[in-house]
Parts: C-alpha cells; sequence; structure tokens
C-alpha cells in the first residue's frame, strides 16, 4: 500500500492516478475525501491530532506501507514584506509542519517493516532563491533539511527519504502566475522547460522502485539547478 | 483499559529490552538506557519502544514515547528501566 497526503488535488492526485494505473494500492489522506475513488480518510496535516489518528486508522489496516508520499502543500507567491501573518503561518504549519507530523507518526508503521520509503515536496525557489517567494520557499527549505537529517534517523532501519523539487508546474498552485513569469523561472533551470504533472510522477515511481536503493536524503530538483 | 501497575511495569520493560539485545546480557532495574554506558544505541532504543507500544496495545492503551525530554539525560524516561516502566505504568492509567 502506498499513502498519498493531498490525494484530492494538484499533483498529490496525478501521483494517486498514476500508481493506480501501475498496479498500486493507494491510500489517501486528505482534508476532503469527498469524490475520492481510493481508500482514504479525512486529514489535516497540519494538525497533530488529526494526524495521529489517521495512523491509528492505517495502523488498523495492518497493510505493508511501501511508500508515504507527501504531497499536501498549499503555495504563496508574494515578497516577505506583503504577506500576511496567517498566510505565513499557513504556509509553514501546512508545507513543513504537516510534513514533519506525517513523517514522524507514520514512521513507526515503517520501522516495525524495516522497509519503506518516504517522499516528500519541496520546491525548486528553493535552490533558486525566487523573488516572490521567499515564505513558501523558507517553508519547503526547511523540509529539504528535515528530508536530509531524518533519512539518517531511518537509514538504519532500510527506510529511504527522499525529496522532489519541482519547478513551476500546472496544477491550482499556479493560479495567477503568468506565461511570462513561468518562463522566467524555468530559464534558470539546467533544462529550460516547464515540466508536467507527469514528470513529478515519473520521478515517484522511480523513488518508490527497489532500484533507488542507493538513495536517500536526496533533493531531487526537476529541470535542474 | 487496565492499569498497569510499576512491577508489572518493570517486567514488561525488562522484556522488551531482553528481547532487543536478544537475552544476551543481564537487565538490572537501575540500568541506564540512554548516554555513554548504555546498552542501547538509538536504533535499539527505537525498538523497545516499538516493542513496548505493541505490548500497550496488548493492555489496552497507547504507549506515546514521543516526548520533548526523550534523550535529556536529567529528565528522560529513558534514564533507567525503572524511569521508563514508571512512564509505561503512569500511561496506562490516562
Amino acid at each position: 500500500m502506498i499513502i498519498v497526503t493531498g490525494a484530492s488535488r494538484g499533483i498529490g492526485k496525478a501521483i494517486t492516478e498514476r500508481l493506480i494505473e501501475k498496479g498500486e494500492e493507494v491510500f489517501g489522506l486528505a482534508r476532503s475525501v469527498n469524490g475520492l475513488n481510493i481508500k482514504a480518510i479525512e486529514c489535516d496535516v497540519s494538525d497533530y491530532t488529526s494526524v495521529k489518528n489517521a495512523s491509528r486508522e492505517v495502523k488498523k489496516l495492518k497493510k505493508p506501507v511501501k511508500a508515504f508520499i507527501n504531497a499536501a502543500g498549499v503555495a504563496s507567491m508574494n515578497m516577505a514584506v506583503t504577506t500576511d501573518e496567517s498566510t505565513v503561518q499557513k504556509l509553514i504549519q501546512i508545507n513543513l509542519v504537516g510534513t514533519i507530523y506525517c513523517c514522524q507518526l507514520f514512521a513507526p508503521i515503517l520501522l516495525r517493516q524495516k522497509y519503506g520509503s518516504f517522499i516528500n515536496f519541496s520546491t525548486i525557489a528553493v535552490a533558486l532563491a525566487l523573488k516572490g517567494e521567499s515564505i513558501y520557499a523558507a517553508s519547503k527549505a526547511g523540509v529539504e533539511t528535515f528530508t536530509r537529517t531524518f533519512a539518517r534517523e531511518m537509514a538504519d532501519f532500510n527506510i529511504r527519504v527522499n525529496c522532489i523539487a519541482p519547478g513551476p508546474i500546472q496544477t491550482d498552485l499556479l493560479k495567477g502566475i503568468t506565461d511570462t513569469q513561468i518562463e522566467k523561472i524555468t530559464s534558470q533551470q539546467i533544462i529550460p522547460k516547464q515540466f508536467q504533472k507527469s514528470d513529478v510522477c515519473d520521478l515517484i515511481e522511480l523513488l518508490i522502485d527497489e532500484r533507488a536503493r542507493s538513495l536517500s536524503g536526496q533533493v531531487l530538483n526537476i529541470g535542474g539547478v | 483499559m487496565s492499569k498497569v501497575n510499576i512491577e508489572q511495569a518493570k517486567k514488561i520493560v525488562i522484556k522488551a529490552i531482553s528481547d532487543v539485545l536478544k537475552r544476551k546480557t543481564k537487565i538490572s532495574e537501575d540500568m541506564q538506557l540512554i548516554g555513554g554506558e548504555s546498552l542501547l544505541d538509538s536504533m535499539k532504543l527505537v525498538e523497545v519502544c516499538l516493542l513496548l507500544e505493541d505490548l500497550a496495545d496488548e493492555h489496552g492503551f497507547e504507549f506515546d514515547w514521543t516526548s520533548e525530554t526523550t534523550m535529556s539525560k536529567s529528565r528522560s524516561m529513558f534514564r533507567s528501566i525503572t524511569n521508563l516502566a514508571e512512564e509505561f505504568a503512569n500511561q496506562s492509567d490516562v
């Protein structure tokens, strides 16, 4: 079984659909599970008790967990000086704290198995230090550091932890971003083009595969930096 | 929910540690669980916690091993078997 957070929208939804297409059993965690065609439970990743309850429910299933994918996230493209307090809190709480809660509270399930993989999500905005994304990038920089250190803590248990850092992928998170702005970002990548959700799904497939057993604690920047 | 008393808790904790150490070492109640003299490295400590979680499950309660003071030499529940047993017994009574 593979667990995906944010399974009802954006990249999480695309990953869920791809994994099902590949014959995987996917269990979704989402704030709203209405309309989801997979086994799923409501979970607000930014809320410790909500994540704890979700981990209890998954533990009761007594099914091996091959991978846990932290795809839930929010974005806000704004200068730090014009970002309001609640947006700052929300970005850190969902993107960083939510990832930490999910990893720490679901880790015991994978620790027992002595195998499995966590995949977290960052953004290329961290490596490129993109203007207008300071708070968002800061929340994701935390995810990258957490990924690298958590990977070391999990390594003795044969659990790998990696992070995917996409550039501007076409999802709701990009609402309001113009083509010119997107081009300005992608032009800074080593491969200067806009990648798609399917490219993220390809990387997910790679990272959960046994053939990626040598990869842990890595941040994979889509497009390259 | 069944209350686990301190003596039962000590037996449970000693058994868990003994299982993790594959019964190669004699376990005493004052044995240090973290720090330089400890027989448990961080990996084995996690294994003990996972076992205690399972044993707590059998006794009808949830053992929470996250704590602000987990690795503190002066305040941690992992200072000694007695401290860990006390914490286990306390959590059974919540």
